[in-house]
């Protein structure tokens, strides 16, 4: 099912692509247009109808969500908002199809992998030439992630911010001859205890082979600066793959995290299965909303290497009609004094805005597990990078994935693996 | 299922002497030794197992209590605090009722294309002669190599200029007369014996009145077929539905469901109720269904 539902992502996504280019060839999006823009939305007045589109905030965030929206109504009269909420499954292809359509929204939520595509084809509105304010206003990090290579510009106004930390099962640890207050704080650490814990009780505490976001964790470079060739296949990745392959062969990792019934590492964390996995500063509330016998078992910990940082934001279409509305709404939306109440209402999530990195009630735990992993999750934020590149597709992930599960199972040499999947990953980058 | 739609027509042909139903039907040919019984039946609950052991699974998450752990280390299928408290949140968080409204309206309109369509075309591409009738056999088994990811949005497209998008007519029409069923028809049609059809023209029967009372009443079996298949297909999808309709008013269950999931809030209790509720119109659909799903196998051309 799963592998159906990826294919047919891949297929949409490669046919949207391709009919919105078409669709659009008359319009450009280039320069001309950009410049265009700009002038419009200097002068223009912010007043009339403007649509924003989320991304599955309904119906538990509706409140938050009308709130921002009659306050931007009540900021600037005479607006008029008409506020989408699209479902969490398909997002992808509703985009999509309504970018070929013609028919995005002026404001849309889109994660900036979504947002690429997009940004490709010349349907959304490039910002810098519109707003001054991007680097005085936004995280750099943020602002990063809607930058892409071989493209001029910014394409999105970051919105929250998330990253990961560790969380460990502090029963497992403890069968395990373990100590709860001597975490492991790197991968030589972890493959220590992994093995004291293998001897002691024939647990698991690793279950997640290592993937794109590790290599460049380690200072790998994955995708050269233009975007157009794929460069992981480096000495340092084969050596970590190699750790893995060792690990695996003394048997510090369950079989199935090399097969289709691998549910990832977050959810044999779940189950008790493992006890170590990694995620969002909320996934501990997700874990004891599931199970609330993990309740008060659970500790956060920071995570090792470079924390990844993983970015929403907010994107102004470029055939927007009122675009000084939109790019208006789009800052509104963004803002800091609405992030940080979005933030307030998700334990987890955190807001892109420079002037909020400050604030107390992000630094400052309430001393139960869930507000360490919030605050750990705050304060790794401000080391953390994109990790994956969002030129990596779901069909590059899939190779990579397959030779990485290769050199692990020690099928092929670790560098042999990292050689094929750049190969193939960069025939999937040429023929886009 | 899939055996009983490969099967309907082979009684037809090699009756046997005594009145067997198509269930013990295998006892008729010789009697199996106790230890093959066991064999059968422990790879029968093997099978059943696998089908239905997920849909197991979700009705045991959804009726288990907030304070019950979802997921063990071995699955346990039995709660310990049932409660059906998560059917309530689920239809007080959305209007299931509502979407269930635009989702029968959704099938109601794909069945009855289907049927209709379907067994019309079935028929004449199995019966009639007329010019062009390869090159459009040829066609429709074209379209089916096709999967319909890649046509998706050039279907929207078309949908959007015909003034269709957000209507639920736009979400049916695609779906309403399936090249897949088309072909079952033809296939239906064509076990016909040519005899009988003969035997109309010599009687001056003209084409429609071969189609009514000689076809019809001997495909009912797959008409049964194409029915079922029509309806889950159009319960059960997703993506076009999502891609057409933009109104919340208008989404049907399986879309509006989706509102049970949010990005933050995953309470997969709920989420699990919500499957069973649309699950549930399947399961009654094919109840009433099944006893001509399964007459279709018995039944034979030629009776008399």
């Amino acid at each position: 099912m799963s592998s159906r539902k990826i294919r047919a992502a891949g297929a949409a996504l490669a046919f949207g692509v391709a009919v919105s280019g078409c669709a659009l060839s008359g319009t450009g999006g280039g320069e001309g247009a950009a410049g265009d823009a700009a002038q419009e939305v200097a002068s223009g007045e912010v007043t009339g109808e403007v649509s924003l589109q989320t991304w599955a905030l309904k119906p538990t965030f509706t409140d938050y969500v009308q709130g921002v929206i009659d306050g931007f109504e009540e900021e600037y009269p005479g607006t008029e908002v008409t506020w989408l909420d699209q479902p969490g499954d398909g997002y992808s292809e509703k985009v999509l199809s309504q970018a070929a359509a013609g028919e995005l929204p002026d404001v849309t939520n889109l994660p900036p992998d979504f947002a690429l595509p997009l940004a490709r084809e010349g349907q959304l509105m490039e910002l810098t030439a519109v707003d001054d304010e991007l680097e005085a206003t936004y995280v750099a990090g943020g602002l990063e992630a809607y930058r892409y290579r071989g493209i001029e510009g910014t394409y999105g106004y970051p919105w929250y911010l998330t990253t990961d930390v560790n969380y460990w099962n502090t029963d497992m640890l403890e069968a395990g001859g373990l100590d709860a207050d001597a975490l492991p704080t790197d991968l030589d650490g972890l493959l220590e205890q992994a093995r004291t814990m293998k001897e002691e009780s024939g647990e698991y505490l690793m279950s997640r082979t290592p993937g794109l976001g590790d290599f460049a964790a380690m200072g790998v470079e994955i995708l050269d600066e233009d975007g157009t060739e794929f460069t992981f296949n480096t000495p340092e990745a084969a050596a970590l793959l190699d750790v893995y392959r060792d690990a695996y062969a003394e048997k510090l990792l369950p079989k199935d995290v090399l097969t289709d019934t691998y549910l990832g590492n977050s959810q044999l964390f779940t189950e008790g299965k493992v006890a170590w996995s990694t995620g969002g500063g909320n996934f501990i509330d997700g874990v004891i909303e599931s199970n609330p016998s993990l309740d008060g078992k659970i500790v956060p910990s920071e995570a090792f290497g470079t924390p990844p940082m993983y970015v929403q934001g907010v994107s102004v279409s470029a055939n927007t009609e009122n675009p000084a509305a939109a790019v208006a709404l789009a800052r509104w939306v963004t803002n800091a004094a609405n992030q940080e109440a979005f933030s307030q209402e998700v334990p987890g999530i955190f807001p892109s805005t420079l002037e909020s990195q400050e604030n107390p009630d992000f630094t400052e735990s309430d001393g139960t597990p869930q507000g360490d992993a919030k605050v750990l999750a705050f304060t790794s934020l401000a080391g953390a990078e994109v990790l994956q590149p969002v030129e990596v597709t779901e069909a590059m992930a899939t190779v990579v994935k397959q030779q990485i599960a290769a050199a692990v199972a020690g099928d092929v040499t670790s560098a042999e693996a990292l050689d094929v999947a750049v190969e193939e990953c960069n025939k999937l980058l040429a023929d886009q | 299922m899939g055996t009983t739609n490969a099967a309907p027509r082979t009684p037809a042909t090699a009756p046997p002497p005594t009145r067997v139903t198509a269930r013990t039907g295998a006892r008729g040919f010789s009697t199996i030794s106790p230890r093959e019984t066991v064999v059968r039946y422990g790879l029968m609950v093997l099978v059943v197992f696998l089908t239905i052991g997920p849909f197991l699974w979700q009705l045991s998450t959804s009726l288990k209590g907030a304070a019950e752990d979802v997921y063990t280390r071995t699955p346990s299928f039995l709660p310990t605090s049932p409660t059906l408290e998560h059917y309530v949140t689920a239809f007080q968080a959305v209007p299931i009722l509502d979407f269930a409204g635009n989702s029968v309206v959704v099938a109601a309109l794909v069945v009855g294309g289907n049927v209709v369509g379907a067994t019309l075309a079935g028929y004449a591409l199995a019966r009639l002669r007329f010019r062009g009738s390869r090159l459009v056999m040829a066609a429709i088994l074209f379209t089916l190599l096709l999967p319909g990811e890649a046509t998706l949005v050039a279907q929207y497209l078309t949908i959007r200029q015909l003034g269709l998008a957000d209507t639920l007519l736009g979400v049916a029409l695609p779906g309403m007369v399936g090249m897949i069923n088309v072909l079952l028809m033809r296939t239906a049609f064509v076990a016909i014996p040519k005899e009988l059809d003969e035997a109309a023209i010599v009687d001056g029967a003209n084409a429609f009145q071969r189609f009514w009372r000689i076809g019809v009443p001997n495909v009912k079996g797959m008409i049964a077929v194409i029915t079922i298949f029509a309806f889950i297909g159009a319960w059960d999808d997703f993506l076009w539905p999502l891609i057409v309709l933009t109104t919340p008013d208008r989404f049907t269950l399986t879309v509006g469901l989706q509102y049970l999931s949010g990005v933050f809030t995953n309470n997969p209790r709920i989420v699990a109720a919500g499957t069973m509720i649309a699950f549930i119109p399947i399961v009654a659909f094919f109840a009433v269904l099944q006893r001509y799903f399964f007459r279709g196998v018995d039944e034979g051309a030629i009776k008399g």
